[in-house]
């Protein structure tokens, strides 16, 4: 009986929190990212009126009854969009009981959802929204004979279990050496299977009279690929060489309606002008300068400058460094592009709003209007020193505390608590 | 030449019969100098001109921090320090204000051993073929046109240590080399550099021979360390009585030089439970435990590191990528200073090498963070000072101090910033990299690729 009242009163107590009584809040004093045409903004005042941003300006006065955060000056921006990660696709990678980024077992692919594999209370979650990351796509990868990995979601990181945004965002292929492999063995086979797929899907559900009648996919996949054939959802395709993009933007010719963006993406610096021409995105981590690989031989530090310079959109990411698990230092790849030469401006926006544009959600700048999704940071957001101090998510406040935080309280040398580890 | 090397062999032979006959450490001693010509030193430093840099910030890797400082640099060491140094130099530096600091040193990377482009037939790092292969070199399988070394360069690494991967309980020699361009593995070597063994705990050996004759378990890594340590004490005084019977045993002369003390040993390690095990296991066996690799459970027992000397060599922020690296913080390596043991930076990644000083600023930032009070004079220590002790280099480099060799980095701003990045590096007081001439290495892999 008690314990039922108990579960009454959380049951309550959460619907509370989450929505009816929205806490407003006026954030003060702040250097303000817009990502729009004004700039950053010094001195900026917030207010933050169920769940938006009400009111922008350099003089405003905190309204009645709402929770005052002073930011002294300091940073406050967008939420970080991670746009390529495996974030609550897993608990420990190395474990296959817990990781659910594949399936080369199963008979499906590309209508596999990654948002149904998704655990919002994986730690890692928590230990990601604690350094500035509000939202990221998350991808499923390729495996066993079919160079796609399914349908991938882009989620907020809330953590709560109401956070996935967008289940169906993208759809993901991997073409280059691991796609050859998949495919049987080369180039030519992975092209092949990715044509008659899209082609599959172009024909759907006319070709499909019978129980299997795609070229290389079920009818369910194929359903699946619809609407990225059609151009109304991104298709991801992971590549690095040169002349594998060039085949892709071969492929944009053929399929003209095809939304593209490029993972990975190494030598892309050596075609970018035909990458701008072709309008095929291109999403790229500044670290990669390394010829890891035969289809990566010309790879170099400057290839997301170059990439600006010749007017191809693009994101960044920090799929190196583990970072498709923990998009964690996703800030940090984009600060290392800025002290490569690139604007610091268009860094930030290619970890905020560029990749939440590419997957349609309104979001990545701070605008009159529109919904409370920030950062207060104790330094600039793409220094490796800096950290968030605050976040809001949709107008809600977030903890930044996590398994890590808890860990390092635990364990902290400045703690004069003598209790016993486990009791503390 | 063939005379030459006849010659040599002569000397070995003759050696090795003055051990056999010995029985003091000094003859000890001359067979394992003998030993290591096996593959010796051909490191020679570059020239170098008699270079002043005037006028920097230095952090000099002894905790302190020195404004408007100056070096000399005299044949390739460091002849003064300080704010009041005068001398004649060939080349003098402005340094405008900026950071000077010691060459960054990197105590646990595969460059060389597990290569750029990652093809199968580079993979020279691990030899999976038995739990126990302690009689293999590191240097054996580095391969001196990895692109890596360029990039780290580039990234203020001057030496770094190469070390064999992390499948097997004993995995075999680790090299410490100079981070200098060269046709061979032995113009890298730094002379006289002690040997280390790479041994590994947990979860690597006993995934990769569970299933193939054990090590199975964690049980069975602890009964294969001691089983080869027991062998190694046997062999290791058969071979100081020497005599006729004595018979040369690659694997076991690797063990009973880490008992003689001679060989450092560095031990892949990530809980916390499990290094104290280790501990216990070297006080069985009477040998020293120098320093834990990746160690990311090292903030929980950082007074057992303390009071064992041992030092803890880990990452900024990796973790979560296997069970046994699930409890990693952001504060590890502050934490870990904090007490008062020996921590420092590693990459074990060909990226992260060629950061590590933004790895170093995080840990540091989030360190003082967490209520600690650390300058980055102090946490610099973590990035050259420290892997130079545990490596037994320490009196050879890792400092800005007279005597030293002059590996030296130049710096366009803070380097406990992302937006840092090194202008010169010196090796041995020669300018290796310089961003206002251009002049940087270039492996052989990366021409004639239709740039």
């Amino acid at each position: 009986m008690t314990l039922r009242k108990t579960f009454t009163a959380a049951l309550l107590l959460s619907a509370i929190s989450t929505t009816a009584w929205a806490q407003d809040y006026f954030i003060s004093d702040a250097k303000l990212v817009t990502n729009t045409s004004q700039g950053i903004v010094e001195n900026a005042d917030l207010i933050i009126r169920d769940g938006k941003i009400a009111q922008i300006g350099t003089d405003l006065t905190a309204p009645a009854n709402v929770e005052t955060i002073s930011a002294n000056g300091s940073w406050v921006t967008p939420g970080l969009f991670a746009p390529f990660s495996r974030l609550g696709l897993m608990d420990i990678g190395g474990e296959d009981v817990t990781n659910d980024t594949s399936s080369g077992e199963s008979k499906t692919s590309v209508s596999e959802l990654a948002s149904d594999s998704f655990n919002p209370k994986a730690v890692f979650v928590a230990n990601t929204r604690r350094m500035g990351i509000t939202h990221a796509v998350i991808s499923p990868s390729a495996a066993g004979d079919s160079i796609f990995g399914g349908t991938g979601a882009v989620i907020n990181l809330s953590g709560e279990y109401d956070s996935v945004e967008k289940p169906s965002a993208f759809i993901f292929v991997q073409l280059g050496e691991n796609g050859t492999r998949r495919a049987g063995g080369s180039r030519a086979a992975a092209l092949v299977q990715l044509r008659a797929a899209l082609n599959d899907a172009a024909a759907y559900p006319g070709r499909y009279d019978g129980p299997e009648d795609g070229d290389a996919l079920t009818r369910q996949d194929a359903a699946a690929l619809v609407k990225a054939a059609k151009g109304q959802m991104p298709l991801m395709i992971a590549a690095d060489r040169a002349m594998d993009m060039l085949n892709i933007i071969k492929l944009k010719n053929e399929y003209s309606n095809l939304d593209i963006i490029i993972l990975g993406a190494r030598e892309a610096w050596e075609i970018a002008d035909e990458l701008a021409a072709a309008d095929i995105k291109v999403m790229v981590d500044p670290h990669d300068n390394l010829p890891v690989s035969f289809e990566a031989v010309n790879a170099r530090l400057d290839n997301v400058i170059l990439l600006d310079e010749a007017g191809v959109d693009y994101a960044i990411s920090n799929a190196s460094a583990l970072g498709v698990q923990r998009p964690a230092t996703l800030a940090q790849h984009a600060g290392n592009a800025v002290g490569n030469g690139l604007e610091w401006d268009k860094a930030f926006a290619a970890i905020t709003s560029t990749p939440a544009k590419w997957f349609g959600l309104a979001g990545g700048t701070v605008l009159q209007g529109s919904g409370a999704t920030l950062v207060v940071w104790d330094g600039d957001p793409l220094d490796v020193t800096s950290a968030p101090t605050d976040m809001f998510i949709n107008g809600d406040r977030q903890s930044l505390e996590s398994r890590q935080t808890a860990l390092r309280d635990r364990y902290n040398p400045t703690s004069d608590d003598t209790r016993l580890f486990k009791y503390r | 030449m063939i005379k030459t090397l006849r010659m040599t062999l002569l000397g070995t032979t003759s050696l090795a019969l003055l051990a056999a006959c010995g029985d003091n450490t000094e003859t000890k001693s001359e067979d394992s100098s003998d030993k290591a010509r096996a593959f010796a030193s051909t490191y020679q430093p570059q020239p170098s001109e008699t270079t002043l840099i005037t006028n920097a910030r230095i952090i000099d890797g002894t905790g302190q921090e020195i404004d408007g400082g100056s070096i000399l640099i005299t044949d390739g060491k460091i002849t003064a320090i300080g704010t009041d140094v005068s001398g004649d130099a060939a080349i003098t530096i402005d340094a405008g204000g900026k950071y000077v600091t010691p060459g960054i040193i990197d105590i646990h990377s595969h460059l060389g051993d597990y290569p750029t482009p990652s093809v199968s037939a580079h993979a020279d790092g691990n030899e999976i073929t038995s739990p126990i292969t302690s009689e293999v070199y590191a240097e054996h399988g580095i391969w001196p046109q990895d692109p890596g070394f360029d990039e780290a360069l580039q990234g203020g690494v001057t030496t770094l240590h190469v070390l064999p991967g992390s499948a097997n309980l004993f995995g075999g020699r680790g090299v410490t080399l100079r981070n200098i361009p060269a046709r061979t593995v032995q113009e890298m070597k730094l002379p006289d550099a002690p040997y280390t063994l790479k041994m590994a705990c947990g979860e690597n050996p006993k995934r990769v021979y569970g299933n193939k004759g054990g090590p199975g378990s964690r049980m069975g890594n602890v009964a294969g360390y001691r089983k080869n340590w027991i062998k190694a004490q046997d062999y290791q005084k058969k071979r100081d009585k020497g005599g006729d019977g004595f018979k040369r045993d690659l694997q076991l002369e690797t063990l009973a030089d880490v008992l003689d003390g001679e060989i450092l040993v560095q031990m892949h390690c990530y809980r916390a439970d499990e290094m104290v095990q280790i501990l216990d296991l070297a006080k069985e066996f009477d040998y020293k435990v120098t320093t834990f690799h990746h160690a990311v459970e090292a903030y929980k027992i950082a007074d057992y590191l303390k009071d064992n000397e041992t030092c803890a060599a880990m990452w900024a922020d990796w973790y979560g990528f296997k069970m046994e690296s699930y409890d990693g913080i952001l504060e590890n390596i502050p934490f870990v200073h904090a007490e008062g043991a020996c921590a420092m930076i590693h990459s074990d990644d060909e990226n992260g090498i060629q950061r590590l000083n933004q790895e170093v600023a995080k840990a540091w930032a989030h360190g003082n963070r967490a209520g600690l009070n650390i300058s980055k004079a102090e946490a610099w220590q973590w990035l050259s000072t420290n892997p130079a002790k545990a490596l037994g280099i320490i009196d050879e480099t890792g400092t800005l101090e007279v005597g030293k060799r002059a590996d030296v980095v130049m710096w366009s701003a803070d380097p406990f910033t992302t937006y840092a990045r090194p202008e010169k590096v010196f090796l041995d007081g020669a300018l290796m990299f310089d961003t206002e001439t251009g002049l940087k290495p270039k492996s052989d892999f990366r021409l004639g690729f239709g740039e």
